[in-house]
């Protein structure tokens, strides 16, 4: 579908997060689009030995990773975003915003010049480390409401306890929290006719328990410097814009591990503010469906164009005919 | 059950109350189009089996592609039952 507009809409860009990742994801654009690929080596060697071993095994034939364990979807996720978004940039797509869900906002703050690639290496080797230190646990997404769920939460496990882990749209929750907890929730859940699906996701990302992580976290951020965003970053941390002196905060970034995902909160102030047409960046097609349940979306003033598709396959055609859509709107 | 049951039934499933939603024959477009993923479709069905007594295997969610083509597996689904 291509609406004639008389103005074009500005860009932002929409960047996923744990859940979007599967196997051999963008990999077809390695290799051939030069940006993507530079930009990739590049993270990677600042990685180190760890990301030599994760390129290959991303790359590998059949891809050769346990791709939802943390270690492997948070950098993938975060670098593939970061590297679209130059891409797009090298081809004179510039966004007016940036959204980014959970680990997708490091990307959109790479972006934005908060930090720059080489110190965001290292906060995501770091965040792997403190990853690995937290009990294990999971995220669970329901067909409900907050409210509906709220019923089935138990506030008494403490640091381990099942929470709210992200707002993805009116009906649509993510649960986390750590094993066994989560689990029974979820058993909880289903006996009362709740529909709900695990997410991929081996770490109780945005829980209490993911304080563990938190403290580590910070002492990274604070051995780098930081600058306020260069583009409007909506966070999903707060569901609102994000002010400079968050963005240089580090217990800010650290705190963003353990707390809800304000995604619809976000989204939905990113588009009462103006339309976008708005590009998912990244892995998969979730935010792009979610994004479409918005108003402002289903009555045709905003358009979503996903840069992906929802497998591996195809995802060179895809992006490149997503570039293509996006320069006819504003060429 | 009609398309208009079909209709608000997802609407219910994005939440959107009072507000407007699509106006236009959404009969033929793919769900991922709607914004309905696996897990929506997952609700729509235990919907239908609640309201209208016909129930349909969950892993018949993967093959659905447009509310057509769920209309069309519940009116199968209901002439079995008779």
């Amino acid at each position: 579908m291509s609406a004639h507009r008389a103005e074009p809409l500005p860009v932002a860009l929409l960047l996923p997060g744990q859940g979007a990742q599967h196997r051999g994801m963008a990999a077809e654009l390695y290799g051939q689009e030069a940006v993507f690929t530079a930009v990739l080596d590049e993270f990677f060697e600042y990685m180190g030995e760890e990301g030599c071993a994760l390129r290959d095994e991303w790359l590998a034939d059949p891809p050769d990773l346990v791709i939802d364990d943390a270690s492997r979807a948070q950098p993938l996720l975060f670098a593939t975003g970061y590297a679209l978004g130059r891409s797009l940039e090298s081809r004179g797509i510039r966004p007016a915003a940036l959204l980014g869900h959970s680990v997708g906002e490091l990307a959109a703050a790479a972006l934005a010049g908060v930090f720059g690639l080489r110190d965001a290496a290292m906060l995501m080797r770091e965040r792997t480390a403190a990853t690995v230190e937290v009990p294990a646990g999971g995220m669970l997404a329901a067909a409900a409401s907050v409210d509906e769920l709220r019923p089935y939460l138990d506030s008494d496990a403490g640091v381990n306890s099942v929470v709210v882990g992200a707002r993805n749209g009116p009906r649509q929750t993510v649960l986390a929290g750590a094993e066994p907890h989560l689990s029974s929730v979820e058993r909880l859940l289903r006996h009362h006719g709740v529909s709900c699906r695990r997410v991929a996701a081996r770490q109780p990302f945005h829980s209490p328990a993911m304080a563990h992580a938190v403290r580590r976290f910070e002492r990274a951020f604070s051995t780098i410097e930081m600058r306020p965003p260069s583009v409007p970053i909506w966070s999903t941390a707060t569901g609102a814009r994000l002010r400079g002196e968050q963005a240089t905060d580090p217990a800010f970034w650290a705190w963003q591990l353990a707390t809800p995902v304000q995604f619809w909160p976000a989204l939905d102030a990113m588009l009462t503010s103006r339309d976008f047409l708005l590009a998912e960046t990244g892995p998969g097609q979730g935010l792009s469906m979610l994004a479409r349940l918005h108003p402002r979306v289903r009555q045709g003033h905003c358009e979503v164009v996903p840069l992906l598709p929802s497998g591996a396959d195809g995802a060179l055609r895809t992006y490149r005919a997503a570039v293509t859509r996006m320069k006819q709107n504003n060429p | 059950m009609t398309l208009e049951d079909l209709r608000r039934m997802l609407a219910d499933c994005a939440g959107e109350g009072d507000t407007v939603g699509i106006q236009d024959d959404i009969s033929d477009t793919p769900f991922t189009d709607l914004g309905y993923d696996s897990l929506a479709l997952l609700e729509t069905i235990a919907r239908i089996e609640r309201d209208f007594g016909v129930a349909l295997p969950e892993d018949l969610v993967a093959t659905l592609d447009t509310p057509r083509s769920l209309l069309a597996e519940v009116q199968k689904a209901s002439v079995s039952v008779d």
